[in-house]
């Protein structure tokens, strides 16, 4: 057979994801959080759908009441550790430190194993009911693995100021994708320990340049190297910008399952206009907002006769504020949630799916279906601890 | 292909064996949807087992499967036919679900008990043991904290960053006198600080490490200063046995434990949660009457009626309801009676009790946030006010 190639067409629109998102996000909130797990369901349904490798869609297949098994299961294991161990680092927070923040900070740590165990795990449950071609993706387990070596490289990491993070995410990566399956061929992710750094070059030398001026302002005490910040600046938000495309597009070059390969070509500009875009936008709405319900509250004011009013009144209407207060913030999350999905997450998803190309597709149909992942703990871990993936 | 009367459109289908998608025909029969294969062969799917995948993207594409086979999908692009499957198929919107309701159930179940038992046996008990060794400075640590949080959850609408405290000098001085005249001291781990502040709530409580907050509502509510005294006896008695300290302790365990169940899906939830609890920290029957018996002990040796106690909420209860705050702490509990004849009790009719301030130092300690209904300071009274009306 000849060499073909498949392109991603993208099918999502703003619209239709907005209405999603606000319509799941206040039935979650009215139903205390239990609708959270058909709201994640049916997002992930949207966006798997979009995206569509040769006209084909993506299927997220994930059953919301397995989903909130899964949660159950692992209240029933986390409740037990998150009450004791809290209570416990909340008491020597307090005897030793006299602070709470170290509580926190404690608490945190000592989840921390389990946040990347619970991350895996998640992964694994969202590629066991993600099909293509009505075939299953799926990952080997390999949680606890993932765990340790997660730990040993955020803190090689954080040793290193960072400098490492380029090394720390193509090693994670091999893990994962190393791990990963369609149908029954394997992922691969290839790649030379070096090869990141490349594209953290952008954000090294804003930050080099912004060392740099912030020495000699202190050395000579010109005013003027200030004024370097203003490049240096928006270099910085290049660099990441430029580390978002260019990290997708070195990794997802590297990666092959049998011989099908991947192209992608991000572009850093398009990265930085959506969210310039989205967050204009985001602005104005939010100030439209909140200009028409000061308008509404200037015309209440202006009619009210502020003499008459007695004490008394003022501790029931304080009290029954309090919903109200409670209801519009709960609206303002809602919406604030909607917007980004439409501004900002489904235009990213949208421009990293169009410019990614899968090579060498002439015996795709080779590659036959994987038996099920039952899992029945689904995602349970990581949606108790709240580090899901973000939809 | 059979039948000159149907209308046979192309279609996709995914047979979920191989990474590959069948150009099939479709036709619509009176009965069922019939696929032909590119073979001959024919796949029927009758109209009452066919479901629809919700939640696409692409709204020109209907992607339909049959009941029982959970692999294969159907991608009909085809309008007309997509209007006759609507048409036909009375089910497109079931779900089958594969997860046992009973499953459900028995691990909600499971969850519930592990969450009940760590709420309620195991954080109190590790709390009470934990707070009677916690060195007076992690105390202290502990109520400051609670203290910035309590002034900044209740600072109304959040226009001001904190809730005012009330430091008129003469009314401070009228409250030091009155803490002087009971003189707890002997029977205090630490010393204790007295805060007033602006708030229309009628309510008091102690916080961990000695530190007393009444509202200005419940200076403003009291009709004599032995009421006042009678309360601040009350709450001294919480500081001796250190029941706030308890209590915080026990909320930092189940509050993490809360959260989880709830998800937290406004972060600002949960700090609102934590600053309710504590204010109307609802200490067990048995602490509460321990600081009664305190109280009336206290009174009584500086010779104020202990009778104050009783009348000051019964009265509070008569005239407010359940709903305020401090009422609805003390009057919900149901040996209110009880409590109101025990400080009865413990007047003794052959003495002759003082009051424990005289008039003028009465009027300071009233006027301590800046006078009688005088709004306390003019920023947030708008902001109030035409809410009030509102309701």
């Amino acid at each position: 057979m000849p060499p073909s190639n498949l392109t991603i067409s993208y099918a999502g629109e703003k619209g239709p994801v907005f209405w999603l998102a606000l319509r799941t996000g206040i039935l979650t909130v009215l139903t205390l959080g239990i609708y959270r797990f058909w709201a994640k369901t049916r997002l992930r349904r949207y966006y798997w759908s979009a995206i569509r490798p040769g006209g084909a869609p993506l299927e997220y297949v994930g059953d919301p009441l397995e989903k909130l098994l899964g949660f159950l299961v692992a209240v029933v294991f986390m409740a037990f550790y998150i009450g004791v161990v809290n209570l416990i680092l909340m008491y020597f927070s307090f005897a030793l430190l006299n602070a709470n923040y170290a509580a926190y900070g404690l608490s945190f740590l000592g989840l921390t194993p389990i946040i990347f165990f619970a991350q895996y795990r998640a992964r694994r449950y969202i590629l066991a009911r993600t099909r293509w071609r009505g075939i299953r993706f799926g990952l080997e387990p390999g949680a606890w693995g993932y765990s340790w070596r997660s730990m040993v490289h955020w803190i090689a990491t954080l040793c290193t100021a960072g400098l490492m993070w380029p090394l720390t995410t193509l090693w994670l990566e091999k893990y994962r994708v190393s791990r990963t399956f369609y149908g029954d061929q394997r992922f691969v992710q290839g790649g030379a320990k070096g090869m990141l750094f490349g594209a953290m070059r952008h954000v090294y030398y804003a930050l080099g340049l912004s060392v740099a001026a912030t020495v000699m302002l202190v050395l000579y005490g010109n005013p003027a190297w200030v004024l370097v910040y203003l490049l240096s600046g928006p270099w910085l938000i290049y660099g990441w910008a430029y580390w978002r495309a260019e990290s997708f597009k070195r990794m997802t070059e590297a990666k092959q399952l049998g011989e099908m390969r991947f192209t992608a070509n991000p572009r850093p500009g398009r990265i930085i206009g959506i969210y310039a875009l989205g967050g204009l936008m985001m602005n104005i709405v939010i100030f439209g907002v909140f200009f028409v319900a000061f308008l509404a509250l200037g015309l209440v004011a202006g009619t009210t006769d502020l003499e008459s009013i007695n004490i008394e009144d003022m501790d029931v209407a304080t009290t029954a504020l309090v919903p109200v207060v409670m209801l519009v913030y709960f609206l303002f999350i809602i919406l604030t949630r909607a917007m980004t999905h439409a501004w900002i997450t489904l235009p990213l998803a949208q421009h990293f799916a169009e410019v990614t190309e899968i090579v060498n597709t002439q015996n795709i149909a080779d590659i036959v279906q994987r038996d099920r992942d039952e899992f029945s703990e689904a995602e349970g871990f990581a949606e108790a601890l709240d580090v899901g993936a973000a939809i | 292909m059979t039948g000159q009367d149907v209308n046979w459109v192309f279609a996709d289908l995914a047979r979920g064996e191989r990474a590959h998608l069948t150009r099939v025909q479709v036709a619509c029969y009176p009965e069922a949807l019939v696929i032909g294969m590119p073979d001959g062969a024919q796949i029927t799917w009758c109209w009452n087992t066919l479901r629809r995948v919700r939640d696409q993207a692409d709204r020109r594409v209907m992607v339909l499967l049959h009941n029982g086979d959970p692999l294969t999908r159907l991608y009909l692009a085809d309008q007309g036919t997509q209007e006759v499957v609507s048409r036909h198929a009375r089910s497109l919107g079931k779900r089958d679900h594969a997860t046992p309701l009973s499953k459900i159930l028995l691990w909600a179940g499971g969850a519930v008990a592990s969450v009940a038992v760590i709420i309620f046996l195991l954080v109190p008990l590790m709390a009470t043991q934990l707070a009677e060794i916690l060195p007076p400075e992690g105390e202290k640590a502990l109520g400051d904290t609670t203290f910035e949080q309590i002034r900044t959850a209740l600072s109304e609408t959040g226009f001001e960053g904190r809730l005012r405290i009330c430091d008129d000098p003469a009314g401070t001085a009228a409250m030091q006198a009155m803490y002087t005249r009971l003189n707890p001291d002997a029977d205090l781990p630490y010393d204790v600080q007295i805060h007033v502040l602006d708030h229309p709530m009628v309510n008091a409580f102690a916080l961990p490490g000695g530190r007393l907050v009444f509202f200005r509502g419940l200076l403003e509510e009291a009709d004599n200063p032995d009421e006042v005294a009678a309360v601040l006896a009350h709450e001294i008695g919480h500081v001796v046995y250190r029941d706030p300290t308890r209590d915080a302790l026990r909320s930092a365990g189940s509050l993490g434990v809360l959260g989880l169940l709830f998800g937290d899906f406004a972060g600002g939830t949960v700090a609102l949660f934590i600053a309710n609890q504590l204010i109307n920290a609802s200490y067990s029957k048995a602490a509460e009457a321990r600081a009664d018996d305190y109280a009336h002990g206290l009174l009584e040796k500086a010779n104020v009626s202990p009778v104050a106690l009783g009348t000051f909420f019964e009265r509070l209860h008569e005239e407010h309801g359940d709903a305020e705050g401090i009422v609805a702490h003390f009057a919900s509990h149901p040996q209110m009676t009880d409590r109101i004849s025990a400080a009865q009790a413990a007047v003794d009719p052959n003495r002759d009790y003082d009051t424990i301030l005289e008039a003028q130092s009465w009027r300071d300690l009233q006027s301590v946030c800046g006078g009688h209904g005088t709004p306390p300071s003019s920023g947030d009274a708008p902001a109030k006010k035409p809410w009030t009306q509102s309701e």
